[in-house]
């Protein structure tokens, strides 16, 4: 919402600095985002004439001119424009000027001829049509009027002013309107805001006699006034009506489109003119579109709509889009004799699907979206109607037209203010509020605990239900100021702060991870088919079943990842390319799975992902059963060959603790890897850290140190290739020896010289003690023995020679 | 033999000074007091000796002989000082050299570390954490919170939709829901958690953020304790020296609405480029809940109060490191990370 100060000054005396007020509008709830000047980076620009035109010696389309910037000499500017003459009024930026864009202006030698400046085009002003006429001519800006030469260019084109431009609330819809925000400007500069008083006008005739209007849809549409004005004189509106559109970023157009734009911006409620000749048999039909139908509006599109979408129609077609723009068969234009005003209240929400269907914003529509009020709807077409007669543009017929199904009746709502000093833990009397709600012009009378607030018609987002008392306790606590709210301690009972113990097992995780050297990765949560199809995930895996998005950003982010993978080897792809060092990384986040008709099921991954020469399935798996040594869940893990697509066949797993399956681990497919970009073999795990969770062991229990001497010893076998190193773990655990067998750990795997073809030597450590007594020489050869035959029997396994 | 002993104890002497390494040492001892040594011998010719002759020549001998083992000893120490001295020498290290570590350090994301020191302060308070799902139901996200369907303020927060009842949250508030309809009050909770918004990826949008929400229900809490615990809490991860601006805003799910702001970190107050100029840094948004919202979730709202505030983990953590492009924080360059 842009405020310009010279609007503003009508209705307030401002007497602070444009810093102070900004403060003061941002302890009233309006942030001003930026101070504006009318014509931003211009500087040392100013009116001269030209005196003399000559043609330059060495060049054929450069002219010297002579400009008279009303200084003692006159300038010599050389310009290549072609549309300058002799007596002209022109921007002249002197040494040292500042232009659009930052540039700025010194003295140079143009073909061995000096030029003292520049004269500008309306473009090196920063200056549109809109602004200034001829500002986007090709060429030099010919200033339209007389100008004191030498006056500054800012007050020469009336763009002198400061803007305001304050970001609005969306629950602050009647300040989108110049007369709502000097109402909170004033009550900030604690002044009293009188309510402009609108000149009625009587006009001839009656309107009902020229027009009529029939709402279908008064749900759509809750009120719609018309007005009828004849023996139209279509003009350019009055300078200061010019200056004051353009200060807001509107372009004049002509004294009927000015004056509906104007009321637009000074009390926020759109308005539309139609040419009254126009409208087939005088009859406005406020109805839904038909299917199909089409209406040519005001920009030159033609508009398909449909029955969502609201029109503004006479019996014989569409004359306009409802809230979002008039109709081209309607337009008003210079041959125009007879206008229809509309002055409506159409319904947010609609508009705003209209705009959606249509794909269409406008000025008026933004508007009707944010929320426009019925009784600002009859002002707003009083003083359009003011406004007309005011610029003589035509003879007003008597009479509204007015179809209202809306309740205009004066709001009065119960206010229990002891409560709202309870919620803002102030101490406020009665009669203290009914005073601060009087500076918000708002007026209200005490009735023992109840102030009854009579609440003004534009105030809509003060309501009339449970949320009454904490509505006006907001209004008390602009006005008391937020800064007067001593901060104080939550009473009441004491609680005991901690983090769940999801969220602690969470923590612990990841600093297991850290501590294996792994960097943290944060990746989106969208993924897309091709990426699904890149990771082999087919038709019969869960995780092909993806949550998708109805309005996601393109293909490739158009669904909610399934596994963490995709993202894992994006990060690890641009960590190779970008040769940055580190192959270690993880990532605890959620996929989700669209096997649920209600929410889709979510689920806490955690993805480890190793790339680099030093690292393997192994130095992958280390991690992961270091996590599951400090989770205390080491020996009830087992690793099952098989897993997902994304990893290669041979060396992937699926990793079971207490039988249930709760992730797995491989070397990523070279296919899925290649589909990537990742130059080099990657090894991935994920798994559940829910599981993990539900898993874990909590609490641990001392078991007495030895007091005996632990013994170590290593044994290695000979076995067939497809006995697996966790078999072989299995038996010798199992071994029937008469003493405590321990920390039995595969050191070696040899295969080669002395070893059978087909065959396998694979060494192992334990270690043997007793609880009760020091071993033995026999006890320990005894054990070896046993364990020896175990494996004999169970794998036919042989002691290594 | 007093000759005899004195050039033993000269010569001695002499060899002593000139040993040079403990071998050289040895050598002298060997050959002085070893089974055939100078000294030896005359000790075993004292035999010969007459009985009075023995007593003074023995005593002479001891004499001699105690000096010597005395010198030798000292010799020896001396020669074992300077061997280690030079050993020492020999084995001297740059100790500027970088340390070795058999396990490379790894680095927790930014996002993290700041997420953990907000919650900390704040489990410090009495809040306890509390999470809920990324996909979530439309009548969470929106509806209970006092945006019913076709509410402008819904266009405040360009959703991604699943389907017309599911939408991936646009904020933590969900939680505050879930919370009403689950917990018993009275409650202090803090809902971290991913969020999701139409937003363009660019220097300080993304798609994909993260959230940390504080919500607290009680039968008597107000705007001023709401006030209280976030200077509270501001001071906590900010630093006592930080000031707060608690200003009026909107939001459809609390009234009053404040923004907070705090002095800023970079330039503490006097204006930079990092707060633009206005010494101000605006970090997040509360308010004391708004009565709809705890009547749609089953609470009466004249017997109950809540207030919450929401701030974005990413903009703190841009904000504490010096982070100027959020697309960093979602693209996992090693480079980044290990600088946290």
């Amino acid at each position: 919402m842009k405020l310009p100060l010279k609007w503003l000054k009508e209705y307030v005396d401002f007497n602070v600095t444009p810093e102070k007020f900004v403060e003061l509008m941002m302890w009233r709830g309006f942030e001003i985002a930026d101070i504006e000047d009318e014509m931003p980076g211009i500087s040392n620009v100013v009116v001269g004439r030209i005196e003399k035109i000559e043609q330059h010696p060495n060049a054929d389309k450069l002219k010297i001119c002579t400009l008279n910037i009303g200084a003692e000499e006159n300038l010599i500017i050389i310009t290549g424009a072609s549309n300058v003459f002799e007596g002209a009024l022109v921007p002249v930026a002197v040494d040292g000027a500042a232009l659009a864009g930052g540039v700025v202006i010194h003295p140079t030698v143009m073909r061995g001829v000096e030029s003292f400046g520049m004269l500008c085009s309306g473009q090196e002003l920063g200056l549109t049509e809109a602004d200034y006429p001829g500002a986007e001519v090709y060429g030099i800006l010919i200033l339209q009027e007389d100008h004191p030469l030498g006056q500054t260019i800012q007050e020469a084109v009336g763009l002198n002013d400061i803007v305001f431009d304050i970001e609005l609330t969306p629950n602050r819809a009647d300040c989108i309107s110049i007369i709502g925000m000097c109402r909170e400007a004033a009550a900030a500069l604690g002044q009293k805001f009188v309510e402009p008083a609108i000149k009625q006008v009587a006009g001839e005739g009656d309107a009902k006699d020229y027009a009529s209007v029939q709402v279908m849809d008064t749900d759509l549409c809750p009120r719609y006034i018309g007005r009828v004005v004849k023996d139209i004189k279509i003009a350019p509106s009055p300078a200061w009506m010019q200056k004051k559109l353009r200060s807001v970023g509107l372009r004049p157009i002509n004294n009927i489109v000015d004056i509906t734009n104007y009321v637009m911006i000074e009390y926020g409620q759109p308005m539309h003119a139609f040419d009254f000749s126009c409208i087939t048999d005088g009859q406005i039909i406020v109805r839904r579109g038909n299917e199909g139908e089409v209406v040519k509006t005001l920009d030159g599109k033609e508009r398909t709509v449909s029955p969502n979408v609201l029109l503004i129609a006479d019996p014989a077609r569409g004359v306009g889009i409802a809230g979002v723009m008039g109709g081209e068969n309607s337009e008003i234009t210079e041959g125009t004799n007879t206008v229809f005003f509309e002055s409506a209240v159409f319904k947010g929400s609609n508009i705003r699907h209209t705009t959606r269907e249509l794909h269409h914003v406008t000025d008026a529509s933004a508007r009707f979206v944010k929320g426009v009020e019925p009784v600002n709807t009859q002002l707003a077409i009083d003083r359009a109607i003011e406004l007309v007669a005011e610029l003589g543009a035509g003879t007003v017929i008597g009479g509204n037209i007015d179809v209202c199904a809306a309740d205009i009746s004066e709001r009065v709502i119960n206010v229990d203010w002891k409560h709202v000093n309870h919620i803002l833990n102030t101490d406020i009397s009665a009669e203290d509020m009914v005073k601060m709600l009087d500076t918000l012009n708002i007026s209200a009378k005490v009735e023992g605990d109840v102030l009854v607030v009579t609440v003004p018609h534009y105030r809509v987002d003060i309501e009339s239900s449970i949320e009454s008392d904490w509505d006006i306790a907001e209004e008390i606590a602009r006005v008391y100021g937020y800064y007067n709210i001593e901060p104080t301690l939550m009473q009441g009972d004491t609680f005991r702060g901690c983090l769940s113990p999801e969220t602690r097992h969470e923590d612990q995780v990841k600093d297991m991870c850290v501590a294996m050297g792994c960097y943290e990765m944060y990746n989106y949560n969208f993924t897309g088919p091709a990426a699904l199809n890149a990771l082999r995930i087919t038709e019969d895996d869960e995780k092909y079943l993806a949550v998708k998005l109805m309005n996601p950003f393109g293909e490739d982010q158009s669904l909610m990842r399934t596994t963490l993978m995709a993202g894992m080897l994006n990060t690890v792809a641009l960590n190779c390319n970008r040769k940055t060092g580190h192959g270690r990384f993880f990532e605890v986040g959620n996929v989700h799975l669209n096997n649920n008709p209600d929410l889709p099921e979510e689920r806490k991954m955690l993805g480890l992902i190793f790339t680099g020469a030093e690292e393997n399935f192994f130095t992958l798996k280390g991690v992961i059963e270091y996590l599951f040594r400090k989770l205390g869940m080491a020996d009830r893990a087992e690793y099952v060959p098989g897993g997902s697509q994304f990893f290669q066949p041979g060396q992937k797993a699926l990793i079971k603790v207490d039988g249930q399956v709760i992730g797995e681990m491989g070397a990523v497919h070279p296919e899925t890897r290649k589909a990537f970009g990742v130059p080099q073999a990657a090894y991935a795990a994920e798994l559940s850290v829910k599981k993990l969770f539900e898993l874990r062991e909590n609490g641990k229990t001392y078991k007495a140190i030895p007091k005996y001497p632990t013994v170590p010893r290593d044994i290695a076998v000979v076995v067939d290739e497809c006995v697996t190193s966790a078999q072989v773990a299995a038996a010798i655990k199992a071994a029937p020896v008469k003493v405590l067998l321990e920390n039995v750990e595969l050191f070696d795997v040899y295969r080669g010289t002395g070893i059978p073809e087909g065959k396998k030597s694979m060494a192992y450590s334990y270690t043997v003690r007793a609880e009760d007594r020091t071993l033995t020489d026999e006890d320990i050869t005894d054990a070896m023995n046993t364990i020896i035959r175990t494996l004999k029997e169970t794998l036919n396994a042989d002691l290594r020679a | 033999m007093k000759d005899t002993l004195e050039k033993i104890r000269l010569n001695t002497l002499e060899s002593l000074k000139n040993a040079e390494d403990e071998a050289a040492i040895d050598a002298i001892n060997l050959a002085v007091f070893g089974k055939n040594g100078s000294l030896t011998e005359i000790l075993k010719g004292m035999g010969k000796l007459s009985k009075e002759e023995r007593a003074a020549v023995g005593q002479l001998v001891n004499g001699v002989k105690k000096e010597l083992e005395k010198e030798l000893n000292e010799r020896k120490a001396e020669i074992a000082a300077k061997m280690q001295e030079l050993r020492f020498a020999k084995e001297a290290i740059d100790v500027t050299e970088p340390g070795k570590i058999s396990m490379p350090e790894g680095h927790l994301h930014p996002m993290t570390q700041t997420y953990r020191e907000i919650r900390d302060a704040l489990v410090g308070m009495g809040f306890t954490t509390y999470e809920g799902p990324e996909v979530e139901y439309d009548d969470y996200n929106f509806t209970k919170l006092n945006l019913p369907l076709d509410h402008p303020a819904r266009d405040m927060q360009d959703t991604f939709y699943v389907n017309d009842k599911v939408v991936l949250r646009t904020h933590t508030s969900p939680l505050e829901a879930r919370a009403l309809l689950n917990l018993k009050p009275p409650f202090r909770l803090i809902m971290p958690g991913r969020v999701f918004r139409v937003d363009e990826v660019d220097a300080s949008h993304s798609p994909v953020f993260m959230q940390m929400e504080g919500f607290v229900v009680d039968k008597d809490l107000t705007l001023a304790d709401l006030k209280g615990t976030l200077l509270t809490f501001i001071h906590a991860v900010f630093g006592e020296d930080v000031k707060m601006r608690f200003r009026p805003s909107y939001f459809p799910f609390t009234e009053p609405s404040a923004e907070v702001d705090v002095s800023c970190t970079l330039c503490g107050g006097k204006g930079c480029r990092l707060c633009k100029g206005t010494g101000w840094l605006e970090i997040l948004g509360s308010g004391v809940t708004n009565p709809h919202e705890l009547e749609n979730c089953g609470l009466d709202p004249k017997e109950w109060k809540a207030f919450a505030f929401g701030l974005g983990v990413d903009r703190i953590a841009s904000l504490k490191y010096g982070i100027t492009d959020i697309r960093l924080e979602y693209e996992n360059d090693a480079r980044f990370l290990k600088q946290f």
